[in-house]
């Protein structure tokens, strides 16, 4: 095959043209004028060849790794149950927190009531303006208060114990949100390497990231809002904010 | 300020409710009904004559914000005032809230004190 890629047909291109055709070689005599028309493709050809021999091998590789299977299919699914028991757990401990919290205040309600129905005979007492009858009404109440108090007092003791155990699911949901971590962490690798393969740098891409924002700018929770300054820090600054625009 | 003024309590999160009503409670407040999501409240609203909502921002079906915007754009509801509780802390979110008609705007976290703070200055604005 002529080595010459000029764009003029030369002498010696011709001349094979002719023998091709003389000798009955059509195929040959076609592709040697489709090359004369146009010899860049060529090039373009064998380029395209290798990136396409490149690609097919690094998707192989890719494929290779069953780690990012295993992630899609069990880890990720297994990581959102975890979340959804942590959020259980947490449901659960805070709603027998204010069991027993909703116990313990009628309780307290109730010692209070009975020495505020007590303190006016008592400052009578204290002023020596109690007369026998009276005296004897105010021994009755201050022993049934004492009673009552003594009764209750370890009832609230009780009550703060099981306010104590619910913390334990701090524990349980720290573990678990630990292993949700992890598993974070495993397909950030796997993303960041995805990317390096196809040759995209993941510095540029976290210039462009910002915190994922739903309708009328919802976030939820902020959770840095040191590094922010677009959130406010506490009710003083909502307070601030609103006064400053005249609300 | 009636403290037998009916409130309704909008949370998708029904330890939040709790929490609110709670604190209402304490406050003397015993006329309060809850809803899980705005989607569920503005019916409740509408048939029900209550004198003053307190809600999320954050809800799945209809957000606290629209919530909002519906009651004032509602002739028999927009007299209602409105107290948000919310996590949601973008300046841009609460400048977007008192535009909309929101009488008061506490972040999560929050205290008692603050609850009570707020509730005094909406009614005595209210006059």
């Amino acid at each position: 095959m002529s080595k010459d890629n000029g764009l003029h047909v030369s002498l010696e291109q011709a001349k094979m043209l002719v023998e091709y055709i003389e000798t009955g070689q059509q195929d040959k005599a076609d592709d040697l004028i489709a090359e004369i028309q146009n010899p860049i493709n060529t090039e373009l050809f064998a380029e395209i060849g290798k990136l396409t021999r490149q690609l097919h091998d690094s998707l192989n590789n890719f494929q290779v790794d069953a780690r990012l299977s295993d992630l899609a299919n069990a880890d990720i699914p297994d990581a959102k149950e975890r979340l959804n028991y942590v959020i259980t757990r947490t449901e659960e401990a805070a709603n027998k927190t204010m069991d027993a919290v909703e116990s313990i205040f009628p309780v307290v309600d109730n010692i209070q009531a009975q020495i505020k129905a007590v303190n006016p005979l008592w400052d009578k007492l204290m002023n020596n303006d109690l007369d026998v009858t009276e005296f004897k009404v105010l021994c009755k109440d201050i022993g049934a208060l004492l009673k009552t108090t003594e009764r209750d007092t370890s009832h609230m003791h009780a009550l703060m114990t099981d306010v104590l155990m619910a913390q334990d699911f701090q524990d349980l949901t720290g573990q678990v949100i630990r292993k949700v971590i992890e598993l974070v962490r495993e397909v950030e690798d796997s993303l960041i390497n995805m990317l390096t393969v196809f040759g995209i740098s993941s510095d540029e891409a976290k210039n462009v990231a910002k915190p994922k924002v739903g309708d009328n700018l919802v976030e939820g929770p902020i959770v840095n809002a040191k590094e922010r300054d677009d959130v406010v820090a506490d009710q003083d600054d909502v307070d601030d904010l609103l006064s400053s625009l005249g609300f | 300020m009636d403290k037998n003024m009916k409130v309704l309590v909008v949370d998708d999160f029904s330890t939040m409710r709790r929490i609110v009503k709670n604190l209402l409670r304490d406050l003397g407040f015993t006329n309060i009904q809850e809803a899980d999501d705005g989607s569920t409240a503005l019916p409740m609203l509408k048939e029900g004559e209550f004198d003053f909502v307190v809600t999320d921002w954050n809800m799945p079906g209809m957000q606290g914000i629209d919530l909002l915007k519906a009651i004032r754009a509602d002739a028999s509801l927009s007299h209602i005032p409105v107290l948000l509780i919310t996590a949601e802390a973008k300046k841009e979110q609460i400048v977007m809230a008192a535009q909309a008609g929101v009488n008061g705007y506490i972040v999560k976290p929050f205290t008692a004190a603050t609850l009570k703070a707020k509730l005094d200055k909406i009614f005595e604005r209210l006059g």
